[in-house]
């Protein structure tokens, strides 16, 4: 299977508020002594995608394998994707605006 | 007494007393230099980099980059250059045997003794160095920037740095911080080489480092300690600030996680190679200097990318360990683990499928979401101290901004001579 990378959208109050709003509050999963987070992921192309296009962003390859540092407004960007469609495989849509 | 350094050499500040000082400069022709130069004319007058004297000649930096030792045989990893080019060399009347005056921030930092100017292959010495050659990595872009011409000679100091608020009570010099540590009665002290904000994972780093340092010492009082070393110098985009950086290292003994007993805070100035194994090397005889006795080493320390493997750096220093003076302490990651409930070391769990590993920069993604981070994870007393310096001293952000690179005040200050 292929390799899928996770990027974690923190979830803090006015997120978790959003959530519920939408009836999406149970995709929440806890991490790290009870944080909430969801979690969408990248795979390989997507993650060089993401990579090129916000170069702040960092994939994290020696520890969580995960995709971090991406700018708050990215993030609430993708977060907002998750909303409006509902799930957390959105991130194809995501990226065709970039 | 004397104070004795990386390989078995006195340590001894070339510094020159101001009176002496604005009389020697007199008439000198002065070179204004970059700030990666000012760190390093620190580090080798204040006797960070001992046993060297000055910048490194022809023959110390290929012994450098061919056996990894200096000329006369001391291990040394990376080589230390005054880079300049043609057109400044002739303006300047630079030449074997001229002593010209460096400058920094428009004012009298240090004397040069020109004794030599020469070429190297900068390609070759990045392969030597840092086992790569690819201008993607920042060890070797940093290489390549450097100008065409090098030059080696003897440093003296002529006006001391000023550090600038909040880093003053952190910039202990070898000589000083030696002082202190027979102060606090310590007989072993373990360096953490940082240049993050701790959360509990590098805590916990530390605390281990500490239990294996006191071995088999007696325990009826305090001695052994935990140096906290923040490497400052050039700063990326996104990096945490450095305000942030050492103040929250500190607060972790200020609320009690630590205690005066086994924890100091303190800083050098180093722009880092990102060498990998080669840096390992540098940081031990940098903290043999400072008058540690121990150093944590963890995965891929000081690595970048994948240019490096996990273990490499234990490898080198294995290899060399006879001609060092710190031990390595060597550490596996810090986890959290929820059904211990605590965090832990991947060597002690056996609970491998619950294990959830962090890292920095997935803490510094936390903290750009804007969410406060567990206890457990985070000390709430760091959180508030990255948030306050924030405000304080990133224009907003805890993180590296271009109006933080644009506006910051420098870490240090060279004034002129007459304040």
């Amino acid at each position: 299977m292929a390799e899928k990378y996770p990027i974690n959208l923190w979830v803090n109050e006015e997120r978790y508020e959003k959530l519920q709003k939408a009836g999406l509050a149970e995709m929440c999963e806890e991490m790290l002594a009870g944080m909430k987070v969801i979690r969408v992921y990248a795979d390989d192309n997507q993650k060089d995608k993401i990579l090129q296009v916000f170069p702040t962003a960092k994939f994290d390859a020696s520890t969580t394998k995960s995709i971090e540092l991406l700018p708050k407004a990215v993030k609430d960007k993708i977060f907002d994707k998750v909303i409006e469609k509902q799930t957390i495989d959105m991130m194809d849509d995501f990226l065709s605006a970039y | 007494m004397a104070e004795i350094g990386h390989g078995g050499k006195e340590i001894v500040e070339r510094i020159m007393e101001p009176a002496e000082a604005a009389e020697k400069i007199k008439g000198l022709t002065a070179i204004p230099i970059r700030s990666q130069l000012a760190n390093e004319v620190i580090g080798i007058t204040y006797g960070f980099f001992s046993p060297l004297q000055g910048f490194m000649g022809k023959a110390d930096v290929d012994s450098v980059c061919k056996n990894m030792t200096l000329a006369d045989g001391t291990v040394w990893s990376i080589p230390i250059l005054l880079d300049l080019s043609d057109a400044e060399i002739s303006e300047y009347g630079v030449k074997e045997g001229v002593t010209v005056l460096l400058t920094y921030q428009d004012n009298p930092m240090a004397i040069l003794e020109v004794e030599e100017i020469f070429e190297y292959d900068k390609k070759a010495m990045c392969q030597a160095v840092l086992g790569t050659d690819e201008e993607k990595h920042p060890g070797c872009a940093r290489t390549y920037e450097y100008k065409d011409k090098f030059v080696g000679g003897k440093l003296t100091l002529v006006n001391r740095p000023k550090i600038n608020a909040p880093f003053e009570p952190y910039f202990i010099p070898p000589l000083e911080m030696r002082k202190r540590f027979k102060e606090k009665g310590w007989e072993r002290i373990v360096a953490h080489q940082t240049r993050n904000v701790p959360h509990t994972g590098h805590e916990w780093l530390c605390k281990g480092a500490w239990f294996q340092s006191y071995a088999e010492l007696p325990i009826e009082k305090p001695l052994v300690g935990v140096l906290i070393n923040a490497i400052i110098g050039s700063k990326r985009k996104g990096d945490y600030i450095d305000e942030a950086i050492i103040l929250t290292h500190d607060e972790l003994r200020k609320s009690g996680y630590f205690g005066d007993h086994n924890h100091l805070t303190s800083l050098t100035f180093w722009d880092m190679r990102y060498a990998g194994p080669k840096e390992a090397i540098f940081h031990s005889m940098l903290r043999t200097n400072l008058g540690l006795t121990h150093h944590m080493f963890g995965r891929d320390h000081a690595g970048v990318g994948d240019y490096y493997g996990t273990y490499e750096a234990h490898h080198l220093l294995a290899g060399v360990q006879d001609k060092l003076s710190v031990t390595p302490v060597y550490s596996m990651n810090w986890l959290y683990c929820p059904h211990c409930g605590e965090i832990t070391s991947e060597g002690l769990c056996d609970h491998k499928d619950e294990q959830q590993k962090f890292s920095g920069t997935l803490i510094r993604s936390i903290v750009m979401d804007g969410v406060k981070p567990p206890r457990l994870i985070f000390r709430p007393e760091v959180f508030d101290l990255v948030m306050e310096c924030a405000e304080k001293y990133g224009f907003g952000s805890p993180f590296v901004t271009d109006e933080y690179l644009e506006k910051r005040t420098p870490v240090f200050s060279i004034l002129p001579m007459s304040a």
